[in-house]
């Protein structure tokens, strides 16, 4: 059979068998199998645990475990809500302070916990009721927390860029540099957007709070506050410093990040201490088992010569390269509203980043692209996990409201994704700064 | 019906000894995660501060990783911690949702059976041979490929108790969104 044509017939399986309600990673195995066991025999299937092993088999994996041990012991303490009150008081005499420092605070969090439902669960508590006492418009208060929580898979650490990064053969340390000014670009977007839509809907004395904290308060919270942002901060300078490689100043950071929650924030009962790694085993293991699965998969489309002729293809399409970088957002945002971002990073990446480099985009570029696009399906039906956890934590603001709050932040994601577009180097600036450019 | 926080309560001491199997399995996960963390610490105190070369560390810590994965799945399986997509599950009628539940895991247990028959021809093999890894530390390589056949084997019963529950109807923990 043609290998294009069996390439669209496997795309067409993955869909159904993945809507079918199937685990992400069985789903990608039960595909692999059967059309292994289809078109190369029953022996072809020998290999398949071998390869499972294989994909495992890398020590830069073990930064996905200690990045999660990372975000859950933070995740786990009250380091949401005294990041939150820092901020709060620090900004309080800013115009818009707290809708500047409730979007500070998720990008801080999300960057440290590395989990989105964790950040908008852990901001959202305490910085929805707070704006909205404060009148700002319900859609504002929803919408800035769910897409604050987003940034968390674009802004270091990210093991969203770490799976990219293993998933493509891509430096780790470039792709945490490439996501910081876009981090940065999105946080700026957001806050424009809060403050302009809250000016129209509301009187401008929303945006100025009464009230000051004296130094002394402001100062009193901060060493509840920096012990976490000092270990993220050492762990990132660790690596760029090239003291260590990225799963080795995790591991330093997870143990670190535990001792805190343990000492710091009393975490000494074993039962909380068991639900911190209960949560990173079963993140952990969920990722992992995609990885593994996804490598089987992999193994099957190059198997059956179906990636090698999809690339080929594509090459003697004569389209533009903007055409055909648009066609790929489509895809990936289209494939971000109903799979997890690790899924689809393990799906697409190995296949898409030939295409791409072919048609001349910067692979670092790319990643953050594919990124925002992700942070887009976190927040967008049907799926959009961000959009439930904060119904779940303010239920009587309507989903409706929730919706249409997220709709404009959606916007800015694509904002970002045309001004990356126009400027790419906002994404490659700063790794080519610190670590040279791209031999 | 059984209480949904404990979906193998006043169910059969088959079930109740895989759930148990499972947790333990979980358990043992979690703790190898641990000793990756501690290794790597120790690896990098090694190396930096008393300047001596590392011979086992790396490997250990991406075989314990190995390890944790295989024994984690049934245990996140148990937890219905495995990422799906729901969305179709969700809007299909109850009985049709059990239907399809039902079939999902019949083809997920048995690709499992697959892994798990080649993952136990490859540990025989390792065993058989007495291959080693091609390192300083040259470990015994059954030792970790002892993972697949374990890690699958609970996880293929784990997969079978949900397969019961489901179609029994016995397990709310298997519908979308469920969890224990």
């Amino acid at each position: 059979m043609d290998p294009i044509l069996l390439g669209a017939i496997v795309a067409i399986t993955t869909v159904l068998v993945l809507f079918s309600g199937v685990s992400v990673a069985n789903g990608l195995l039960i595909i692999a199998a059967g059309f292994l066991l289809v078109f190369d025999g029953l022996r072809s299937l020998e290999l398949l645990p071998e390869i499972f092993f294989g994909k495992l088999n890398n020590f830069a994996l073990l930064s996905i475990p200690m990045f999660i041990i990372m975000g859950a012991s933070i995740a786990s303490t009250r380091a949401g809500a005294d990041l939150y009150e820092a901020l709060d008081r620090w900004l309080t005499r800013v115009p818009g302070g707290l809708v500047i420092s409730n979007l500070g605070a998720c990008a801080l969090f999300a960057a440290m916990s590395g989990s989105s439902p964790a950040t908008c669960a852990a901001i959202g508590k305490m910085g929805i009721p707070e704006m909205r006492k404060r009148g700002y418009p319900d859609g504002v208060a929803a919408g800035s927390i769910a897409a604050g929580g987003t940034l968390g898979i674009l802004i270091p650490p990210s093991v969203t860029m770490i799976v990219y990064g293993i998933a493509t053969e891509t430096s780790i340390g470039r792709l945490f540099l490439a996501g910081v000014v876009p981090g940065a670009l999105l946080v700026g977007l957001f806050m424009v957007w809060s403050l302009y839509s809250t000016w129209r809907e509301g009187s401008t004395s929303t945006l100025v709070r009464a009230g000051a904290y004296t130094l002394r308060q402001k100062l009193e919270i901060m060493p509840r506050v920096l012990p976490f942002l000092l270990i993220i901060l050492g762990v990132l300078v660790a690596m760029y410093g090239g003291y260590a490689t990225p799963s080795e100043t995790a591991a330093v950071g997870a143990l670190l990040c535990l001792a805190v929650a343990i000492v710091i924030y009393r975490l000494w009962n074993l039962q909380a201490l068991w639900v911190v790694l209960r949560d990173s085993t079963r993140e952990s293991v969920m990722i992992l088992f995609i990885i593994a699965a996804a490598g089987v998969f992999s193994y099957m489309l190059s198997s059956l010569f179906i990636t090698q002729s999809i690339a080929e293809w594509i090459g003697t399409l004569d389209v533009n390269r903007w055409v055909l970088m648009f066609c790929i957002n489509i895809f990936l945002l289209i494939a971000g509203f109903f799979l997890p971002p690790v899924a689809v990073i393990l799906m697409a990446a190995p296949i898409l980043l030939p295409i791409v480099i072919s048609a001349g985009f910067d692979p670092y570029w790319f990643a953050v692209v594919l990124t925002i696009n992700m942070e887009i399906g976190l927040i967008s039906p049907p799926v959009g996990l961000n959009l439930y956890v904060i119904n779940g934590i303010a239920p009587d603001i309507k989903l409706k409201t929730i919706l249409l709050g997220s709709l404009p932040y959606v916007f800015c994601m694509v904002l970002a994704i045309v001004i990356l577009c126009l400027f790419p180097g906002m994404a490659t600036g700063l790794p080519e700064l610190v670590l040279g450019p791209v031999v | 019906m059984t209480s949904p926080s404990n979906p193998a309560a006043g169910r059969s001491m088959f079930v109740k000894v895989i759930y148990a199997l499972s947790l333990v399995c979980g358990w043992i996960a979690a703790a190898m995660i641990v000793a990756s963390v501690l290794i790597t610490c120790q690896m990098i105190f090694v190396r930096a501060v008393l300047n001596e070369s590392t011979i086992w560390q790396t490997e250990a810590v991406v075989y314990l990783m190995i390890t944790a994965t295989l024994l984690g799945l049934p245990y996140v399986q148990r937890l219905r911690g495995h990422v799906s997509v729901d969305l179709l599950p969700m809007m299909l009628p109850h009985q049709a949702r059990r239907v399809l539940i039902t079939v999902t895991l019949l083809a997920s247990a048995a690709v499992i059976v697959v892994m798990l028959f080649y993952g136990i021809e490859q540990w025989h093999m390792a065993w058989e041979r007495g291959w080693r890894s091609d390192t300083v530390w040259g470990v015994r390589l059954w030792i970790p490929y002892l993972a697949l056949p374990v890690g699958f084997g609970v996880y293929l019963l784990q997969l079978l108790v949900d397969l019961g529950g489901a179609a029994t109807d016995a397990d709310p923990t298997l519908e979308p969104g469920g969890h224990e």
